[in-house]
């Protein structure tokens, strides 16, 4: 009962973190390429495109964090603690973000807020991607170890940027759109560049990932998402190449969702490969099953008005 | 080492703690306001209270920005500096705060933008649908933000096993001996603030004779409320001090100054002020009033009320003058709420409420532009009497604040510390700057509903 409930939540925070990475993914993105978008207009494109949804999208997080504290708080405050440093960048950077968003709305110049906002959009990659390379490595010291969390902040930086250029592809008009493509182009190669060093790295270099990987039955499953995110990324680029409006977000969304499946199922039954297990790190089996009642029960209501936000806001941003 | 770390980890929360405050306790009452005046519109038609909405809700916009943002480092906060603090609770706490994510932040989040920048692309009773959700959100997360905080103020329906905290009653820890009037109080407080804030902004503009129509509106509609709320919230901090002398007798020694047990059969007497000594175990000099205090804490003339000589030193808590200056503080303001709503309708009697007569009334209107800031600090000082005065515990009676903070640098407590409080200012001067520009603005009158 005790692994059924482990599992489950495993699977919810799973699904709740792949929507997070894909929400607040493409808005983080555009905060990226914010950072190179020369004109104001275009700025100004740019936040109205995520004005009405940022704030909800960043809440995933919020609900993660309270989730993690509950279902498994010892993989929370092991995390918390041994990444102090970047979980408090993380913060600072999302603080940065969020009130930049707000109030340059309310401001005369604006040109200090797009700093201040694209710099903490870009932080906020740069460090979920160090909280992901130090996850996977189980938190090792040495070399081997930093080189792969850079890698991995990298990654994370080039697939927001992903996201959030086939996003604006489909959310802005004008000259956004055009570098908009070509952004899509460049970061689509950034991140498949680094996904493949990386699986390589984890297949030669890394005992724990090494084995997981040559478990039969975990390659029976990893195998086929490997095909699928390679056919997302072709799909992305083909539908770039065909002047698709839609496509390109979507190929990103999916080549985003099967590299986040094959990681899930590369790091089961383990938070921090060699260091906490599920099982350790789970709370006792009545807190998981009454939290279960509470999130789980609203989960399909707390996506279905996010789907209406998205709904009221669908559409090409408007001209001002 | 640890010590340090330990006190730069309380210094860091109580910093995050005190700024973010400020913050969600507007969100919640002022969003309740606009939802009132909204109501009001979509039932009566009349535009004066479409034009209260778009007007408010730009004040709600830019403090919804700083509560969002200063609320981040809360949530992580907890693993990060006080990863056995959640290892221990995790199975209650952390459970309540997921709780919390789910069924209050993603339902404010998600209908935020909707109200904010939803106007004519939505019918206009999805419109207030959505302006209900933004309310009923932030309201529930004060609830169950306060569910977690009386647990660790009355701890309950749990069992200790291999030194974490295992639930076994869910209502019993949910419905805390403190719970109910711990919420009621911080929500009570928060719509106080809120109401505050709308009845001063609005009396200033009428003492500077501003669009006096539009903001004697919102003046009386916050003046009707506050004249419910204030004394309600003065019978509630009544009832709460009495439970708390019973539940947490050291605090409530503490912020009394009272070192002495009475005898059986008389009266433990009330200071009104005094200067308590932890050193000498007792008051440097005080104002007292007979038996007083046995009728606030028992409510009976000789009830017993225990003294801090005679709780063992390890759990009395720390700075017991701050203790008893912020509870006086908190609970003179409540009062003054309470007779300045009280001396307004005095005031304004007999004269139906008319705009003239209410213009008359410089030195009410002035006395009320004044008074936005009190129940800001009041919450403060509740806070500060809540929090400082648990100690020496993090989880009353159970898990000690000293047992209970991460083994982290010293240097990049420091480090996250000072970081905060550069961020805070620029928030702080950034929400000063855009709010007097917003008050020098003044309502948009010209502003045409969106059509059905």
């Amino acid at each position: 009962m005790h692994d059924i409930l482990t599992t489950a939540w495993f699977g919810l925070m799973g699904l709740m973190l792949a929507i997070y990475v894909v929400t607040d993914g493409f808005d983080l993105g555009v905060g990226i390429l914010s950072l190179v978008t020369k004109r104001e207009e275009d700025r100004d494109q740019i936040y109205t495109s995520i004005g009405h949804v940022w704030d909800a999208n960043e809440t995933w997080l919020v609900v993660l964090g309270g989730a993690m504290f509950g279902a498994f708080p010892l993989a929370y405050a092991m995390l918390m603690e041994q990444l102090y440093p970047f979980i408090m960048l993380l913060v600072a950077c999302l603080i940065m973000r969020g009130a930049s968003i707000e109030f340059r709305h309310a401001a005369q110049h604006k040109r200090g807020w797009d700093f201040v906002f694209g710099l903490g959009s870009l932080g906020c990659a740069i460090c979920q991607g160090v909280v992901l390379g130090k996850v996977i490595t189980g938190l090792a010291p040495g070399g081997m170890a930093a080189g792969f969390t850079a890698l991995c902040a990298a990654g994370v930086v080039a697939g927001y940027a992903l996201l959030g250029a086939t996003y604006l592809v489909k959310k802005a008009h004008g000259p956004l759109v055009v570098t908009a493509r070509r952004h899509a182009v460049a970061s689509l190669f950034a991140t498949v560049g680094a996904a493949i060093v990386l699986s390589a790295g984890t297949l030669f270099s890394s005992e724990i990932g090494h084995d997981r990987w040559m478990d039969p039955g975990v390659l029976a499953i990893l195998a086929p998402l490997a095909l699928l995110a390679a056919f997302a990324a072709v799909y992305v680029l083909y539908a770039l190449h065909i002047g698709a409006s839609h496509g390109p977000f979507r190929g990103a969304i999916g080549l985003f969702l099967a590299s986040f499946a094959g990681l899930a199922v590369s790091l089961f039954p383990n938070v921090v490969p060699g260091r906490l297990t599920l099982a350790q790190a789970a709370s006792d089996g009545a807190t998981m099953a009454f939290m279960l009642c509470g999130i789980a029960l609203i989960f399909p209501i707390m996506v279905g008005y996010n789907l209406y936000q998205y709904y009221v806001f669908r559409g090409r941003v408007s001209h001002h | 080492m640890h010590e340090a770390t330990l006190l730069l980890s309380r210094a860091q929360f109580a910093l995050t703690a005190i700024f973010h405050i400020l913050w969600p306790i507007l969100t919640i009452s002022l969003s309740a306001f606009i939802l009132i005046m909204e109501a009001m519109w979509l039932r009566r038609g009349e535009v004066v209270y479409y034009h209260h909405v778009r007007y408010w809700s730009k004040l709600l916009v830019l403090n919804f920005a700083v509560g969002v943002v200063s609320g981040l480092p809360m949530e992580f906060q907890f693993g990060t500096n006080w990863a056995p603090f959640s290892r221990f609770t995790g199975a209650f706490i952390g459970n309540i705060l997921g709780f919390e994510g789910a069924m209050a932040f993603m339902l404010e989040a998600g209908f935020i933008g909707v109200m904010l920048w939803g106007w004519g692309k939505v019918p206009r009773k999805m419109h207030l649908f959505a302006t209900a959700m933004v309310a009923l959100g932030s309201t529930i997360s004060s609830i169950w933000i306060m569910v977690a905080n009386s647990w660790m103020q009355t701890p309950a329906g749990i069992v200790i096993e291999n030194g974490r905290a295992v639930v076994v009653n869910y209502m019993a820890a949910i419905f805390n001996p403190s719970m109910f009037q711990s919420v009621a109080h911080m929500w009570l407080g928060a719509m106080e603030t809120g109401l505050c804030v709308v009845a001063g902004i609005s009396a200033w503009h009428l003492y500077r004779r501003r669009n006096p129509e539009f903001f004697a509106r919102s003046f009386r509609v916050a003046l009707a409320a506050l004249l419910v709320v204030a004394p309600l919230q003065v019978l509630v901090g009544d009832a709460s001090g009495a439970a708390l002398f019973e539940l947490q007798p050291a605090k409530g020694a503490a912020i009394e100054g009272h070192w002495e047990t009475n005898a059986a059969g008389t009266g433990a007497s009330w200071s009104l002020l005094a200067w308590p000594n932890a050193t000498e175990q007792r008051n440097d000099w005080s104002i007292e009033v007979p038996a007083l205090l046995s009728v606030l804490a028992t409510h009976s003339t000789d009830g017993t009320v225990t003294g801090l000589r005679d709780i063992p030193k390890e759990d009395r808590p720390p700075a017991i003058p701050l203790l008893y200056y912020a509870f006086r503080v908190m609970a003179g303001i409540g009062m003054l709420l309470a007779a300045l709503g009280i001396w307004t309708v005095w005031s304004l009697r007999g004269t139906a409420g008319r705009l003239t007569a209410l213009l008359s009334r410089r030195k009410l209107l002035l006395a009320w532009a004044l008074c936005i800031p009190l129940p800001y600090i009041a919450v403060e000082c509740g806070w500060i009497v809540r929090e400082v005065g648990r100690q020496p515990w993090a989880v009353y009676g159970m898990l000690r604040t000293g047992d209970a903070a991460s083994t982290v640098a010293a240097g990049a407590v420091w480090s996250s510390m000072a970081m905060f409080l550069v961020f805070y200012t620029v928030l702080l001067a950034a929400f000063t700057i855009f709010v007097r520009k917003w008050l020098a603005a003044g309502p948009d009158l010209l502003q045409q509903p969106p059509k059905e």
